[in-house]
């Protein structure tokens, strides 16, 4: 088992209040946790968690909060103050629900003042009267805590929740999409791209984009879910951010989504490399593709599909892996179809003629292609995700006499 | 809360590829000092430039004026790749079968573009004698022989601006192992070879 995740989990939420904590120390922990007193993953990380704090004298969430603030004496808080651990007093706005996903929870939505918004749990056991979307209540000594890296407010047996004679509108303010955290946020960005679903249960995912970057996002179906319009602008409100192998993603299914006119420039994300291709990785060239509708995986060379098996029926496509190299880093770069077009001179249907009527089949493509890009200076312009550039357009470098001038005269000037 | 994973350091594991350097032939001549980094039998091996950098891999283009085959059993290709300053020694041997194909196909002379690894040996007569072992090997057109030329100038002179007030371990180390050398003189080197492309 890898305990490397959770350990990580771990000392992050440390370092956010300035200690230091061993990563391997932690591991070795919940190792012997879990591997030699059979303890379940999820409470070992907590009794890891508990044990730090302790050592830190961070007061612990659940045991009662420190001594100042314990019973039912708890601080009437913004809700954008609430740090994990905390036992609060709020009073909000329920602006979203969603389907509790065990029968222990009676009621989980979002919860927002004007200060911000915090996902809450209502347990089954707590026995709080149900809240209804778009009233006012206040919530008194519920908890913060952290559920997979975001917090949560949980409202327990000793919460008291009573509806309240409120109705101020509120607007929260977007954030720009590079400062976004795991949380709940609001965001004013466009639907860039559009993704095939990878779940049944997905309505929708792809990437929204502002001036400052690009998010994936995720809608996941549920009654009255809409799917979003490529290319459309929209404000986001109480949007959840989650976090998954250190990427964000927000989820939109319980935001309020709001489709605006006009547009918005989306620069972030967009990144521009020029260098010299250094590489020319195996499987480029032509390749086949399952057919299989949203599958299009890259077929094997005997057409075997790792979801959908052998598949006769492929259909062709043209790409090119490989390193882009400037001297001081080298970039992996992803050439779709029309990039490979224009950069090697060579169509799809070229390259299916080459394939089907050479000895060589596809490696006579990929030779070609080798020898028509390798070495070569090219600038390529794309989106950069997972250490990868997606290449949306490239081209061919040109001698620039300008160039050439400003550099003898840098390399003559101080001698 | 900074919890932003674009601020975190990245993920320990990820693969770096080591930069290709842009070096012209009278720079990569004068190496004499070669290293690891790391005590791992993969830990990568650099040369140490005189102008304070190390290089793992290098690209080069210039123009192949000649190759021979050598070997009986164990066949390879020696080349050698012209640039405006001096002679680059390529070779590609069986452990490169690749790049041993693509060098036998090339009949000199043309324009070509290496990328390989720079390797540094000790004849017995004591003389230093600086290779590349090719990766990767193709014909190109003169633009890109000009770009070329371009690029390792400006980085060579990105080097040379760098030393002068640098106190990275890699500058000391030049410094040290190389006490003869000005860098200043490829900074002229630089300049004759940038005068040799025909406008």
């Amino acid at each position: 088992m890898d305990y490397s995740e959770a350990a990580e989990r771990i000392s992050r939420k440390f370092s956010k209040s300035g200690q230091a904590v061993d990563l391997k120390k932690i591991e070795g922990k919940l190792r012997r946790l879990v591997d030699e007193f059979g303890v379940q993953p999820q409470e070992a990380e907590r009794s890891v968690t508990n044990e730090l704090n302790k050592e830190f004298n961070i007061p612990t969430a659940g045991s009662g909060g420190s001594a100042g603030k314990s019973g039912g004496g708890t601080e009437q808080k913004k809700i954008a103050d609430g740090v994990p651990g905390d036992w609060v007093t709020i009073e909000g706005k329920v602006v979203a629900l969603s389907a509790p996903v065990s029968p222990s929870i009676a009621q989980n939505g979002i919860i927002a003042d004007e200060s911000g918004a915090i996902r809450f749990v209502a347990w089954a056991k707590s026995n709080a009267p149900a809240m209804a979307e778009g009233s006012w209540y206040r919530i008194e000594s519920a908890v913060v805590d952290e559920f997979k890296g975001i917090p949560n407010l949980k409202i327990h047996s000793g919460t008291t929740v009573k509806e309240i004679s409120e109705d101020r509108s509120l607007i929260p303010a977007p954030v720009p999409v590079k400062d976004l955290h795991p949380g709940i946020a609001g965001v004013r960005a466009k639907v860039i791209q559009e993704w095939d679903a990878t779940h049944d249960r997905m309505l929708q995912s792809g990437l929204l984009g502002d001036e400052s970057g690009t998010v994936k996002f995720v809608i996941w179906k549920e009654p009255g879910k809409e799917k979003l319009t490529v290319g459309a602008v929209y404000t986001i409100f109480y949007a959840q951010v989650d976090e998954f192998n250190g990427r964000l993603s927000l989820n939109l299914t319980t935001a309020t989504v709001m489709k605006e006119d006009g547009d918005i420039p989306v620069s972030g994300g967009e990144a521009a490399v020029r260098g010299s291709i250094v590489h020319i990785a195996p499987g480029s060239g032509i390749i086949k593709r399952c057919p299989v509708e949203g599958c299009n995986r890259a077929l094997s060379r005997q057409n075997y599909c790792p979801i959908h098996e052998i598949q006769p029926g492929f259909v062709y496509d043209l790409r090119i892996k490989g390193w882009l190299d400037d001297g001081e880093k080298t970039h992996n770069i992803l050439l779709q179809r029309d990039a490979v077009e224009s950069l090697t001179g060579i169509t799809l249907d070229a390259a299916k003629e080459i394939a089907e009527n050479n000895p060589l089949g596809m490696d006579e493509v990929f030779l070609r292609m080798r020898d028509a890009v390798l070495g070569r200076y090219i600038v390529c312009k794309g989106r950069e995700i997972d250490g990868r550039l997606l290449v949306n357009t490239c081209e061919r470098v040109k001698f620039d006499s300008g160039e050439h001038a400003a550099l003898l005269n840098r390399a003559g000037g101080a001698s | 809360m900074s919890t932003n994973p674009r601020d975190m350091p990245k993920r320990e594991g990820a693969f770096e590829r080591e930069p290709a350097r842009r070096i012209f032939a009278s720079e990569l001549r004068e190496c004499r000092y070669q290293f690891k980094d790391g005590e791992d039998e993969k830990s990568p091996t650099f040369v140490l430039l005189p102008t304070g950098e190390r290089s793992n891999r290098v690209f080069l283009v210039g123009t192949l004026t000649e190759k021979t085959r050598q070997g009986e059993q164990n066949i390879f290709y020696r080349g050698r790749v012209v640039d405006p300053t001096g002679t680059f020694f390529v070779m590609a041997g069986s452990y490169q079968p690749e790049a041993m194909q693509q060098l036998a196909r090339i009949e000199p002379p043309q324009f070509v573009a290496v990328i390989g690894k720079p390797n540094l040996y000790q004849k017995p007569d004591g003389a230093f004698m600086n290779s590349v072992r090719v990766e990767s090997i193709t014909v190109v057109d003169k633009e890109t022989r000009d770009l070329w030329v371009l690029d390792a100038a400006k980085q060579t002179l990105d080097r040379i601006d760098a030393y002068t007030d640098s106190t990275s371990p890699d500058v000391i180390k030049a410094k040290e192992q190389y006490p003869n050398i000005d860098p200043a003189v490829f900074r002229r080197i630089a300049y004759d070879a940038l005068a040799q492309i025909k406008m």
